[in-house]
C-alpha cells in the first residue's frame, strides 16, 4: 500500500508528504517496508486505550493544535558532544547528510537511501529485523532515510549520531552492527527539534561486543518525539545506555533489549527533569532470553509544573533463562502541585533460580534530610536544591567516562531551575 | 548573662502534648545535662529548640540571646550559633561530606554578613579540624553519613560543632549506640570544645556520658517537665536510685 493511500486514514501530522518518503530501493527492502506498513496499519497510531501507551496518548498529541506556542526564544542547539572526537553522522530531517564522513578502518557507514539490490549482507540480514512494534514499523515504512553502521571485529570507536530537523514530520531509521569484540561509544544528540519525529534505532551486539549509548534529546515544548530502540546482545555482550529526559509535548523512548547469550548484560539509566506541560515516557522491555544474563535499570525524575513523567519497565525472564539477575528502580519527586508521575514496573518470570529486584516510588523530599541541612544553616530553598541534585545525580553516577558524565550532568542540570521555579 | 531562657514551655506533636510546662535557664559558657527516661520529652525539647516542623508551642516562651527563638527558621537559629547534634545523624546519598560542610559553613557566614570562604580555605580548615579529631580524609569524600559507623557519624557531628563554633551546642543522646572507646573519643572532642563563650546542653538517658563530659548543672526530666535539679552529684544519685523515684515525685 502506498503512502498516498494511507494518508487519509491517519493524522496529517504523522504521515509525511510522499516526496518526504524514501522512494523504492532494492526489492528486499521494499518487501520489508511493505510488510512493516501492514503491521503498522493493523494497529494504527497508538493512543491511551492501548495499554502500553496509556500515559502517552500519541494520537491525541498528533491531532492537537500545535505550533501555537508563543515561545520566541529558541535556545541555540549546540552539539553537547562537540568537544569529543569521532566521526559525526548527521541525519537532517531524517536523511543521512554526511556521505563523505571519514571513518576509521574497519568501520563502515552506509546511507539507507542508496541501497540497491546488492546491499551488503550485514544490512540485509538485520535492517528491520530487531524492531517489531507498531511505531518501529512505521519508521521503516515511512522512512525518509537513515544510516547503517558496522563496527568491525575488535574495533574500538566513538561515533556521533546527530539529528537535526526543520521540516514538520520525519521518520528515520538507523542500524548499528557491532561485531565480535568491538567496542562502541555512541553519542546520540538531537538538536532542539520541533514538529514530529519518529525514529527507529536497531543495535546488534555480537559476542563480547560493548556499546555505551548516551542520548541527549532536546526538543521544543510543542515537539512530538518518538524513538524506538531495539537491542540484541549475544554472548558476553554488554549494552549500557544513559538516557536523560528533558521532555517534549510528547516524548516517548521505548527500548527493547534482548539478552540472547549467556553473559550478556544491559544497564540502563536516566535522570529526567520536567517542567511546564512537558511529558517524558521511558518504556523499557528487557528480555532475559538466555540464562546467566544480567540487567539493571535506574530512572529518576523530578517533575515540576503540570508535567508528566512516565516509566514503564517490563522484565521478562524466559523459560530456561536460569541464573539471570535483574534489578530495576524508578523514582520520581513531584515538585509541581499539578505534576504527575506514572511508574509501572512489571515482572514476567518463567524461569527458576533467578534474581529479580524492583522498586518504584513517587514522593517528596525526605523530611529528615531537609531538617538536617537546615539545622546546619543551609536555607530551605538551597537545601531542597541540594537534595534534588543529589537525587538526580545517582542516575548519572554510573557513567564511567568523566567527561561524558559531566556533559550529561550539564544537560540535566540545565533544566533544573525551571522545574524548581514552579514549586508552589 | 542568660543565653537561653525557657519558661513554662508546652509543646505538642501530632496532637499530643509532650512538654508540659518546662522551664530552664542556661547561662553563657555553662554545661547543663538533661537526663530523663525514654518518653520524658528529651528529643522533643531538642527538636523544638532547633526549630523542627511539627512541634507546636502551645504555651510559654523561649528566649535565646535576648530574642524570641520561636520566630526564627532552623537555618537562622544555626546562623545565630545554635547547633543540634542529632541522636541519629541523617544519611544523605549524593551529597559529599565536604560539599555539605562547605555549603553549611558558607550559608552561616552569609547569614551573619561575613565573607564566604573559597573552596581552598574551606578544604584547609576542614582538613585541619578533621585531623585534630582523628577523622580520616576519606570520610570527607564519601556521601554524608552514608555507610558511616555509629561512631563515625557522631565524630562527624563533633567535627561540625568544631567548624561552626556554636554559642549553644545541644547534644541529643550523643552517647547512644556508641561503645566505650567511641564514647571516649566523642567526649574528648566535646571537652576540647568547651569554652567560656560556649554553652552546652547535654541530653542523655545514661549517667555514663557524664563521667566524661562533666556538667555544671544536672536537670532531671520526666513527663515533659524538669522534676529535679542539682549539681553534678545529682547524676550519681540518679545512677544509684534510678529514674523511678523522680518520676513518682513528678506524678
Amino acid at each position: 500500500m502506498s503512502v498516498a493511500a494511507v494518508k487519509n486514514a491517519l493524522p496529517e501530522s504523522f504521515v509525511p508528504e510522499p516526496a518526504d518518503v524514501l522512494p523504492a530501493q532494492g526489492a528486499w527492502l521494499e518487501e520489508r517496508r511493505a510488510r512493516a506498513m501492514q503491521v503498522f496499519q493493523a494497529g494504527g497510531i497508538p493512543h491511551r486505550r492501548v495499554e502500553e501507551w496509556k500515559y502517552s496518548d500519541l494520537r491525541n498529541a498528533l491531532e492537537a493544535e500545535r505550533g501555537g506556542t508563543n515561545e520566541v526564544v529558541v535556545l541555540p542547539s549546540r552539539d553537547p558532544f562537540a568537544t569529543i572526537a569521532g566521526p559525526r553522522l548527521v541525519l537532517r530531517d531524517g536523511s543521512f547528510d554526511t556521505p563523505r564522513v571519514r571513518v576509521p578502518d574497519n568501520v563502515e557507514v552506509r546511507d539507507l537511501a542508496t541501497l540497491g539490490d546488492d546491499a551488503p549482507d550485514w544490512i540485509g540480514r538485520s535492517l528491520g529485523c530487531v524492531l517489531s512494534n507498531g511505531m518501529g514499523q512505521a519508521s521503516l515504512a515511512f522512512m525518509r532515510g537513515g544510516a547503517a553502521v558496522r563496527i568491525g571485529r575488535g574495533t574500538e570507536v566513538t561515533i556521533h549520531l546527530r539529528f537535526l530537523q526543520q521540516i514538520e514530520i520525519s521518520h528515520a531509521r538507523v542500524l548499528i552492527v557491532v561485531e565480535e569484540g568491538a567496542s562502541l561509544l555512541l553519542l546520540e544528540s538531537h538538536a532542539r527539534m520541533r514538529g514530529v519525529m519518529n525514529l527507529g534505532l536497531e543495535i546488534l551486539l555480537q559476542p563480547n561486543a560493548r556499546v555505551t549509548h548516551v542520548r541527549l534529546a532536546d526538543a521544543a515544548p510543542e515537539a512530538v518525539l518518538v524513538e524506538e530502540i531495539g537491542v540484541t546482545a549475544a554472548r558476553d555482550a554488554h549494552y549500557r545506555a544513559h538516557l536523560p529526559q528533558a521532555g517534549a509535548r510528547l516524548s516517548r523512548l521505548e527500548l527493547r533489549t534482548k539478552l540472547e547469550g549467556a553473559g550478556a548484560e544491559a544497564a540502563l539509566d536516566g535522570a529526567g527533569v520536567l517542567c511546564g506541560r512537558l511529558h517524558a515516557d521511558v518504556t523499557t522491555h528487557v528480555e532475559h532470553v538466555a540464562g546467566k544474563t544480567a540487567s539493571r535499570q535506574l530512572f529518576k525524575y523530578i517533575a515540576g509544573g503540570h508535567s508528566r513523567a512516565v516509566y514503564q519497565g517490563r522484565i521478562s525472564v524466559h523459560k530456561g533463562a536460569d541464573g539471570s539477575d535483574s534489578r530495576q528502580t524508578a523514582k520520581a519527586i513531584l515538585t509541581g502541585e499539578r505534576a504527575e508521575a506514572d511508574l509501572k514496573p512489571e515482572l514476567e518470570i518463567l524461569a527458576d533460580d533467578v534474581k529479580c529486584a524492583h522498586g518504584a516510588a513517587v514522593g517528596d523530599l525526605d523530611r529528615d534530610s531537609l531538617f538536617y541541612l537546615r539545622a546546619r544553616g543551609i536555607p530551605e530553598a538551597e537545601a531542597r536544591e541540594l537534595l534534588l541534585r543529589a537525587f538526580l545525580e545517582e542516575a548519572v553516577a554510573e557513567i564511567t567516562n568523566e567527561n561524558i558524565r559531566s556533559i550529561v550532568w550539564n544537560f540535566v542540570e540545565n533544566y533544573l531551575p525551571k522545574a524548581l521555579d514552579e514549586v508552589t | 548573662m542568660n543565653l537561653l531562657e525557657i519558661e513554662n514551655l508546652h509543646v505538642s506533636a501530632q496532637g499530643k502534648e509532650i512538654l508540659k510546662g518546662l522551664s530552664l535557664v542556661v547561662r553563657e559558657g555553662e554545661v547543663h545535662a538533661i537526663m530523663g527516661p525514654n518518653g520524658s520529652g528529651k528529643s522533643t525539647l531538642s527538636y523544638t529548640l532547633a526549630g523542627r516542623e511539627g512541634y507546636e508551642i502551645t504555651a510559654g516562651h523561649i528566649i535565646y540571646r535576648g530574642e524570641d527563638l520561636t520566630l526564627l527558621a532552623p537555618e537562622e537559629r544555626a546562623a545565630k550559633g545554635m547547633f543540634l547534634a542529632l541522636q541519629y545523624p541523617v544519611e544523605i546519598p549524593g551529597v559529599t561530606t565536604m560539599n555539605f560542610l562547605k555549603a553549611a559553613l558558607n550559608a552561616q557566614r552569609r547569614a551573619r554578613g561575613e565573607k564566604e570562604l573559597d573552596a581552598i580555605s574551606v578544604l584547609r580548615l576542614v582538613r585541619e579540624t578533621a585531623a585534630s579529631l582523628n577523622i580520616p580524609e576519606d570520610m570527607l569524600r564519601r556521601a554524608l553519613n552514608v555507610g558511616f559507623s555509629g561512631g563515625e557519624k557522631k565524630r562527624l557531628e563533633i567535627l561540625q560543632m568544631a567548624l561552626f563554633k556554636p554559642v549553644l551546642a545541644i547534644l541529643d543522646e550523643t552517647d547512644s549506640g556508641l561503645d566505650i572507646d567511641a564514647l571516649k573519643l566523642v567526649a574528648d572532642g566535646v571537652n576540647r570544645l568547651r569554652a567560656p563563650q560556649r554553652a552546652m546542653l547535654v541530653i542523655t538517658h545514661y549517667q555514663r556520658l557524664l563521667n566524661y563530659i562533666v556538667p555544671d548543672r544536672v536537670h532531671v526530666m520526666a513527663q515533659g517537665r524538669i522534676v529535679a535539679e542539682g549539681g553534678r552529684e545529682l547524676a550519681h544519685e540518679l545512677e544509684a536510685k534510678g529514674y523511678a523515684g523522680f518520676v513518682k515525685d513528678a506524678a
